[in-house]
């Protein structure tokens, strides 16, 4: 067995039963690991009307071929599970050393069910699997929660949940190795459903390679591409992600109050440039990572890590804050509670426009900083207000009869690039099988970046097979599993001739990228039969009728065409679902015939 | 419909094949894939001098008129981007790299750029060398595992996601065969400065 380990460990909370089975290597072959892997045991596990929050979700924690590998980045894991707050297909993923260790423990997957009666944690050590009495630990933060487990970087790593994930927060995420987080969709108030606080896991077994010289060469000749672009070798390592906050306001892509404009005219403020400046104590890295974006800050009454682009602009731009400070220190606070900042800062958003519009009665409006901890620390403990913001801004602005307020899709809150000024952007987020989001692929490389090359990105046509690609790859960067900033240097042949050298199975560039396109179909399936239809394809119609800001000023998304388009492109019918011809191309029909 | 946008995109791309010496007036073709269509240089049009006209949509495919006004190379388009996820083909003719391909079977580059770039071009050979279904699988069935690849005695394929970054595998590869004449040229032992580079004959 090379690159995967063989085995999935399969615990039931509910039984107190703990089981190993060996990994289907035909489900292994096409589906890779990590994010595929969890879709294809997941549309097994859990069928239509399962409610995410009850024993019958599962947690599927799950490597890839490439983790532990010391391939650049390789120390990641995903966790897929049903999305409590969309109710669609979800994995998060996760960087740090968890996933690293999960895989050494000698685990490609690590399932759990049901619900334990009281609070556990699970330990994998080398001497065996253990579910453990977890009373004393509930209500700790993460940070406590690491502390008290013995987290160690070179040893011993926690993943775990804050008071979010055991208050059900819809946005609560897991954390590992204290401040990484597997935050999207919910998969924190998944676990704390499960009465499962923690899982610590010690492990040193080696991953076996089918062609060890040819992988380092691969590695060897990726390290220069990663040392070469100013990106991974610059810009990430000096600023962290937030050195996007000035070029994507400079395009007017920047989403501003709750994406009533798309420039905001303090960004410099909350800039990576700022960051760095005047809050900056190092830069530190992910476990076999040359990058190092791991912002460490401290601001006048705390040290943190964080925040990167995303947070920054969802405490920020999204809600019409430049306090860079009380953004930093609502970072850390969701770090330290377990909360998806994305979904955090943007449904505040979201709760600060109903106030100013007078459907909602509380103080919050945009630029109300003093606000921000209060509220964030009350969404996690849902109290007051806090328990309305805790299920996330469609279901909050649905209650107040203004859905078309949550700048959502599918549930889950947009990112920090607003489609009118990045046409493919607002494709993706309204196609993307886990929700607003954009690292289902990004459009940001080819549209902003230039990554691989620079784009028209306010043309229309076309862009559906732009954004397909970089879907297809981005299921498969998950799968392997890596990090998409090692992508941004590292082309995805370098990963299939790394995939190839590691595993023996011969996987030539573009069927790996095939792979991801069966992951792909496989998550539509599932939402598909959820009972997602095209409908949901959209995005908040204020990016479809009100024109966009700065520089890009008069536009809005011109969604249908490019909807059709990508439709037609994907070989699905027109109302978005797969046609037969197309699931026998990915070898999912027999899937879908024993469904 | 073609967007003004993807006629300016070709126009240039078309125009720089032919500053740089990669094509003769009439020579070479490129074209992007959208979907399940492909928009491909008109069939004897000039590719340094392309007209809005002079780009022609067709089908995946499907055949339509598009087909009577195609390039004659468009059945080796379709099959890359079938067996690829490619978005954009460049074909060219670049005559230090025809010369090589005449005498090696696969050309590894010696200077830092191409090496870094492009690590190997595998070169594969075919009966008949124009348009033809054998031409168009051997040529597609290379660029599964590389992005340029050369056709014995005709010219390269390169693909990417944009025609840009297509163009950019061509010119390089021919920079490549270029800085091998020269050092050949040069008659003196090459002094090795790379890492692991008998690892590139296996890339």
């Amino acid at each position: 067995m090379n690159g995967w380990m063989g085995k999935i460990l399969v615990i039931d909370l509910t039984a107190g039963t703990i089981v190993t089975q060996p990994l289907d290597m035909d489900m292994a072959r096409l589906f890779i690991g990590g994010r595929g892997l969890g879709a294809r045991l997941l549309w097994d596990l859990v069928p239509p009307g399962v409610e995410p929050l009850s024993p019958e979700n599962v947690l599927i924690f799950a490597t890839g071929p490439l983790t532990a590998t010391g391939f650049q980045t390789s120390n990641r894991f995903s966790v897929s599970t049903l999305s409590p707050l969309t109710g669609t297909v979800l994995d998060a993923n996760s960087g740090g050393w968890w996933g690293m260790r999960l895989k050494k423990a000698g685990w490609d997957a690590l399932i759990v069910k049901g619900r334990a009666p009281q609070p556990v944690y699970i330990e994998i050590t080398p001497a065996g699997v253990e579910i453990k009495a977890a009373t004393h630990l509930w209500g700790m933060t993460a940070s406590e929660t690491c502390a008290a487990l013995g987290q160690d970087n070179n040893k011993r790593n926690v993943v775990c949940i804050g008071p979010a994930g055991e208050n059900g927060v819809r946005f609560a995420a897991i954390m590992n190795d204290v401040a990484r987080s597997a935050a999207r969709g919910g998969p924190g108030a998944v676990m704390g459903s499960k009465n499962l606080k923690a899982i610590v896991i010690e492990g040193s077994e080696k991953v076996d390679f089918e062609d060890k010289e040819r992988f380092r060469f691969v590695q060897y000749e990726a390290t220069k591409m990663l040392k070469a672009n100013p990106i991974t070798s610059q810009a990430l390592p000096e600023f962290g992600t937030a050195v996007m906050m000035n070029i994507v306001n400079a395009v007017g892509a920047l989403p501003t109050r709750n994406f009533q404009q798309s420039h905001f005219e303090h960004a410099e403020a909350i800039s990576g440039e700022t960051l760095t400046e005047k809050y900056l104590v190092e830069n530190r890295s992910c476990w076999a990572c040359p990058i190092g974006c791991t912002r460490v800050t401290k601001t006048s009454h705390k040290e943190g890590e964080g925040p990167e682009y995303e947070t920054t602009w969802a405490f920020g731009a999204a809600c019409g804050i430049d306090d860079l400070e009380a953004i930093a220190e609502a970072n850390y606070l969701c770090n330290d509670l377990g909360l998806d900042t994305i979904s955090c800062g943007a449904t505040i958003a979201c709760a600060m426009e109903l106030s100013e519009r007078g459907a909602l009665k509380s103080d919050l409006r945009f630029g109300r900083a003093d606000l921000l901890l209060q509220t964030v620390e009350d969404i996690a403990y849902r109290r007051g207000l806090g328990n309305e913001l805790a299920e996330g801004s469609a279901r909050l602005a649905r209650h107040y009869e203004m859905p078309e307020l949550s700048m959502s899709v599918k549930g889950m809150e947009m990112p920090a690039y607003d489609p009118r000024g990045m046409q493919g952007q607002g494709l993706l987020y309204a196609t993307s099988n886990r929700g607003g989001c954009h690292m289902r692929g990004n459009m940001l490389g080819l549209e902003v970046l230039g990554l691989p090359k620079l784009i028209d990105r306010l043309q229309v046509q076309g862009k559906a097979s732009y954004v397909i690609l970089h879907q297809n790859s981005s299921a498969v960067i998950d799968s392997l599993v890596a990090c998409k900033f090692a992508n941004i240097a590292v082309a995805d042949e370098y990963f299939a001739r790394a995939l190839t050298a590691l595993t023996g199975v011969e996987y030539p560039t573009g069927e790996m990228i095939r792979a991801g396109e069966r992951i792909w179909n496989l998550e539509r399936l599932y939402n598909n039969r959820a009972g997602f239809t095209r409908a949901d394809d959209t995005l908040p119609p204020r990016l479809l009728n009100e024109p966009a800001t700065g520089g890009s000023a008069g536009q809005v998304s011109h969604l249908a065409p490019m909807l059709e388009e990508y439709y037609r492109a994907r070989g699905w019918d027109p109302n978005g679902v797969p046609t037969p011809r197309k699931l026998e191309e990915l070898s999912l029909a027999d899937l879908v015939v024993s469904a | 419909m073609i967007d003004p946008r993807v006629y300016e995109m070709f126009r240039d791309i078309g125009r720089d094949m032919f500053v740089h010496n990669l094509i003769s007036s009439h020579g070479g073709n490129i074209s992007v894939r959208y979907g399940d269509r492909i928009i491909i240089k008109r069939r004897g049009a000039m590719l340094g001098n392309l007209k809005p006209h002079d780009l022609i949509e067709t089908g995946l495919d499907k055949n339509d008129s598009g087909v009577a006004l195609a390039s004659t190379e468009l059945i080796v388009h379709r099959a890359i981007y079938k067996a690829t996820p490619a978005l954009a083909v460049v074909h060219a003719h670049p005559r230090r790299a025809i010369a090589l391909s005449l005498v090696r079977d696969e050309i590894v580059p010696i200077d830092n750029e191409g090496s870094y770039l492009l690590k190997k071009i595998p070169v594969v050979s075919v009966e008949f060398a124009s348009g033809s279904p054998q031409m168009a699988n051997t040529v597609a069935e290379a660029l599964k595992s590389y992005k340029c690849v050369m056709l014995r005695g005709h010219g390269s394929f390169a693909t990417g996601q944009t025609l840009d970054e297509a163009f950019q595998w061509t010119d390089a590869f021919e920079e490549v065969c270029e800085i091998i004449f020269y050092a050949k040229q040069l008659g003196e032992e090459m002094i090795e400065y790379r890492k692991m580079s008998d690892a590139y004959t296996k890339w």
